[in-house]
């Protein structure tokens, strides 16, 4: 099993090991303190000496911010150029000329970018660690439906071949002299004869597609077994129960702190 | 609404995989051709009006989830919520029978760019600091510029571009569906309430 699969990258990691569960318990945990903490700075402390280390000890560390700050780093200059600079009625902190950053706004971006920093970070972490075959795998023998498992491994699996059939069609149409380029209006024309052929000839498929998994007995109600298993220490589920108990203990502790100030 | 189970029968399981597919390839296909929508919603529309409210609202659901994990577009995945509300909305049309008529496709497709608009925003004031890191972030600045606060500035965002946006995807799943075989379409509980 060589494949690229979505975003997962191999590495011989001690994290790699690691049940999927467990990375999605603390992934889950960095989202949830990231958004609920109060304070600036809260979501900087977990990119640290949380994420950075994590990271590090997976061997994507380079990987992981350099995939995180291709997306974060245009969300950061936006919102410090316009919520530093367009806040109204805050307080001058630097002046440029006509322009000043504005003390409440240069807050509300300082807070936003970590925010946007441990969404980023956490989730990319956990999918560059993380089969979502296995994910999956390791759901439904904690009783997700197969079919919800289905269509979640599917679709990873079916993206590729669609976009290499887009672009396909993107060429054929063009060959057959329709205009991409020019004013909005010409490219508007363009929508229908690029969308249709796209859309219809995938769905014819779809008929052949169930007829085949049902005479594989995907409706067959009985329990299912699967030829993979995946295998988990011992003190994992522990871990994950106790990065649960620390998720709701952080919960409660925002709202009171949120309270308090 | 419809009994959840009949929502979901072997068929519409495998249309929902292709249906997300579809959302990703036209979504990067317009992106690519440089025009100025996003079209990203269409399988998910096309699922809710054929397969029922609760299949599109999975389909949304899972199709930003699919966004994420497959590494193409991260920043989609805080918004799943928003996703399959679009879902579960196009699904509520159908079954209103809004989808017979072209022009009732469209007003539910404004309705539904509308409800759109107003549950993303404060997800993007919150997580994204009321941002795109795009082009679109010039109507934010300008309704900065005119005293706004940072929630209704991302909703002004959110009001120029959705609306238009969902209008076109309805416009296109009623083509679709006239486009579609009888013999398919009569496998899905949605379609007598699409057709004439």
């Amino acid at each position: 099993m060589a494949e690229v699969f979505g975003l997962y990258k191999q590495r011989a990691s001690f994290i790699h090991g690691l049940h999927p569960l467990t990375k999605l318990a603390v992934s889950g945990f960095f989202l949830l303190a990231g958004l609920s903490l109060p304070g600036m700075w809260s979501t900087y402390l977990l990119v640290i000496f949380g994420l950075l280390p994590l990271a590090f000890l997976s061997r994507l560390l380079l990987e992981l911010v350099s995939r995180t700050g291709r997306i974060v780093l245009p969300f950061m200059i936006s919102v410090f150029l316009i919520q530093g600079i367009l806040w109204s009625g805050g307080t001058p902190l630097i002046e440029v000329g006509p322009i000043s950053f504005k003390q409440e706004g240069v807050q509300f971006a300082i807070a936003s970018s970590g925010r946007i920093l441990i969404v980023v970070g956490s989730f990319l972490w956990f999918a560059l660690t993380t089969r979502p075959d296995q994910l999956m795998l390791a759901l439904a023998e904690r009783g997700l439906p197969s079919s919800l498992s289905y269509l979640i491994v599917s679709s990873i699996q079916i993206v590729p071949r669609f976009q290499a059939r887009a672009n396909t069609i993107l060429d054929a149409q063009r060959s057959r002299g329709l205009e991409i380029a020019g004013s909005i209006f010409q490219r508007a024309r363009a929508v229908l004869p690029l969308v249709a052929p796209l859309i219809l000839s995938s769905l014819i498929d779809v008929e052949e597609r169930a007829l085949a998994i049902e005479v594989r007995g995907f409706n067959y109600p009985g329990p299912k077994t699967s030829y993979r298993e995946i295998a988990q220490a011992a003190w994992e589920p522990m871990l994950q129960r106790f990065l649960l108990l620390a998720m709701a203990g952080t919960l409660i502790l925002s709202i009171v702190l949120r309270l308090v100030s | 609404m419809a009994d959840i189970r009949r929502n979901f029968t072997t068929i519409t399981i495998v249309l929902i995989p292709v249906a997300i597919a579809i959302n990703i390839a036209v979504g990067q296909l317009i992106y690519a051709a440089k025009i100025p929508l996003y079209l990203d919603t269409i399988g998910t529309i096309l699922v809710g009006v054929l397969a029922g409210p609760w299949a599109g609202a999975l389909t949304g659901l899972v199709s930003n989830l699919v966004w994420g994990l497959s590494g193409l577009n991260v920043t989609y995945a805080p918004f799943a919520a928003v996703a399959a509300i679009i879902g579960l909305l196009a699904g509520l049309f159908a079954e209103a029978r809004w989808l017979r008529s072209w022009w009732k496709a469209i007003l539910a497709g404004l309705i539904t760019g509308l409800v759109a608009a107003a549950i993303s925003a404060p997800i993007s004031a919150y997580v994204w600091g009321g941002v795109t890191g795009s082009g679109t972030d010039v109507i934010v600045a300008m309704f900065r510029g005119f005293g706004l606060g940072v929630l209704p500035s991302t909703f002004a965002q959110g009001i120029s571009s959705d609306p238009l946006d969902k209008a076109i995807s309805f416009l296109l799943v009623w083509l679709i569906v006239r486009a579609l075989p009888m013999r398919f379409l009569a496998r899905f509980p949605g379609a007598s309430k699409t057709t004439d």
